[in-house]
């Protein structure tokens, strides 16, 4: 009788250890997956803050031009860079903004907007990157005229485009349907 | 019997063809050489075959010295003009040249820009550091090689004719990159360049941003442009008009047995319908400078 007494016992002892080792390795791999997902999240910003350093450092030489106002040897600046990484979101952000201080106003908007179509970054309030206050302003001095150059010339195909260009920029900032 | 009959249909035929030909009109588009003949026509006879396919009409390119132009569009040599800014602005003033559209290229689109350079690290950092110094212009008629630049300076208190110790224009052609390549090598100390043959340089690798100051840059002004004889038909006008602002750089044309891209192959990214009244500081420099069509003597 004792001697199956101890049986069950042992049988019980045995059901508890696997439970415990099955709950173990279960709670270990769940805090593993989570460990993985901060891990990946923490990957995707030391890129992102990787990416940004490395445009400031990359294009240094062109602000500091355009900052000097030196804007036509910031604008060779990026002809020169242009070469090596042709149709970059943020040379033609800085394209744009030096354009349109140059009063190049309907080719800066081209390369605005064709910078946000690429890289969404540029009208997100909470990027580095972002050029959201450029973009409002430039919208709210230029939509109205150029809803009125496009009228009053309607051959003109690259007025149009431009004023198809601020479209878009005005549709980005105001968001998708959520 | 049927092969006279087969015959008869054959001369028919060919005599409808010829009817055809001869029907359609023969007009001629003067473009301004830039670097000369050969390369004007190179450029421009894909164009001018897609204006004639587009228009229905036999459309011949006639090349013609920038100095030239103005007396050879008076005498009445061709219908259509193709030239610089400052050459549009003095046969509108003279003959009421009607304005068609304006080319599209480089940084600037239908607009452009004349700069004056120096070497980086010659000591010129500043226009009033060129007093005194040797000074290479491009040719007298190019409004972003010569005029923009000789107005810059009227305006910084520089007269080229008195404060300069000397000023040359090359001969031959490429000019515009003579210039570049007279400071780059030390020949001249500063020179007066288009902003966007700058542009094409670096962009192909020929000098790079840092082999140059750039002491000074006008304001941007229309860049080479379309015209057209005021008499013509007014349709004709607004179609070949229409034709240039919807060309596309995708568009091709059948030229000597070959597809070409028409844009690509007169080396334009596209065309603009601007208004006169833009051409309106091109008048301003040219007054300031003393220059055609404004001259006095």
């Amino acid at each position: 009788m004792e001697k199956r007494f101890d049986l069950v016992l042992g049988a019980l002892l045995l059901l508890c250890a696997v439970t415990l080792v099955g709950l173990l390795s279960g709670t270990g791999s769940q805090a593993s997956q989570r460990d993985l997902r901060v891990d990946k999240a923490l990957e995707q910003e030391i890129a992102y803050q990787a990416k940004v350093s490395f445009l400031e450092r990359l294009y240094a030489p062109v602000i500091n031009l355009r900052d000097s106002g030196q804007n036509e040897s910031a604008l060779l600046q990026l002809d020169e860079l242009s070469r090596k990484y042709p149709d970059e979101a943020h040379g033609e952000t800085l394209r744009g903004e030096i354009l349109l201080q140059l009063g190049a106003t309907q080719k800066a908007i081209g390369h605005l907007a064709s910078a946000v179509r690429m890289n969404g970054d540029y009208v997100d309030k909470q990027s580095p990157l972002s050029r959201r206050g450029l973009i409002e302003r430039l919208l709210a001095s230029e939509l109205t005229k150029f809803k009125q150059l496009a009228a009053d010339n309607s051959a003109s195909r690259s007025s149009q485009a431009a004023l198809k260009d601020l479209y878009y920029l005005q549709g980005r900032l105001a968001g998708g349907c959520e | 019997m049927s092969l006279r009959i087969y015959a008869a249909f054959l001369f028919i035929l060919l005599l409808a063809g010829c009817q055809g030909t001869a029907e359609r009109p023969v007009m001629k588009i003067g473009y301004m050489n830039c670097n000369s003949e050969a390369e004007t026509l190179t450029r421009f006879r894909p164009l001018t075959q897609y204006l004639s396919d587009k228009l229905e009409i036999d459309f011949q390119a006639i090349p013609v010295d920038t100095q030239d132009f103005p007396e050879r569009f008076a005498a009445g040599e061709f219908d259509f003009t193709h030239s610089n800014s400052l050459v549009y602005v003095i046969m509108r003033e003279e003959q009421q040249l009607e304005l068609l559209a304006t080319e599209q290229r480089g940084n600037y689109g239908s607009r452009t820009a004349g700069a004056i350079i120096a070497k980086k690290g010659s000591g010129i950092e500043t226009l009033a550091d060129i007093k005194g110094k040797r000074m290479i212009f491009g040719p007298q008629l190019a409004p972003s090689g010569f005029l923009a630049q000789y107005d810059l300076l009227l305006r910084e208190g520089i007269d080229p004719e008195l404060d300069i110790a000397y000023y040359a224009i090359p001969s031959g052609s490429f000019k515009h990159e003579k210039v570049v390549y007279a400071v780059y090598f030390g020949d001249y100390d500063v020179a007066a360049a288009p902003a966007l043959d700058i542009e094409l340089m670096t962009k192909d690798g020929k000098i790079t941003a840092d082999d140059f100051v750039i002491l000074g840059q006008s304001p941007i002004f229309p860049y080479c442009t379309f015209g057209a004889r005021k008499d013509l038909d007014p349709d004709l006008i607004k179609r070949f008009r229409q034709t240039l602002v919807d060309l596309t750089e995708t568009d091709t044309v059948d030229y000597q047995g070959e597809t070409l891209k028409v844009l690509a192959s007169a080396w334009i990214d596209g065309f603009e319908a601007l208004q006169d009244s833009d051409y309106d500081y091109i008048r301003e420099m040219a007054k300031r400078a003393n220059m055609p069509p404004y001259q006095e003597f």
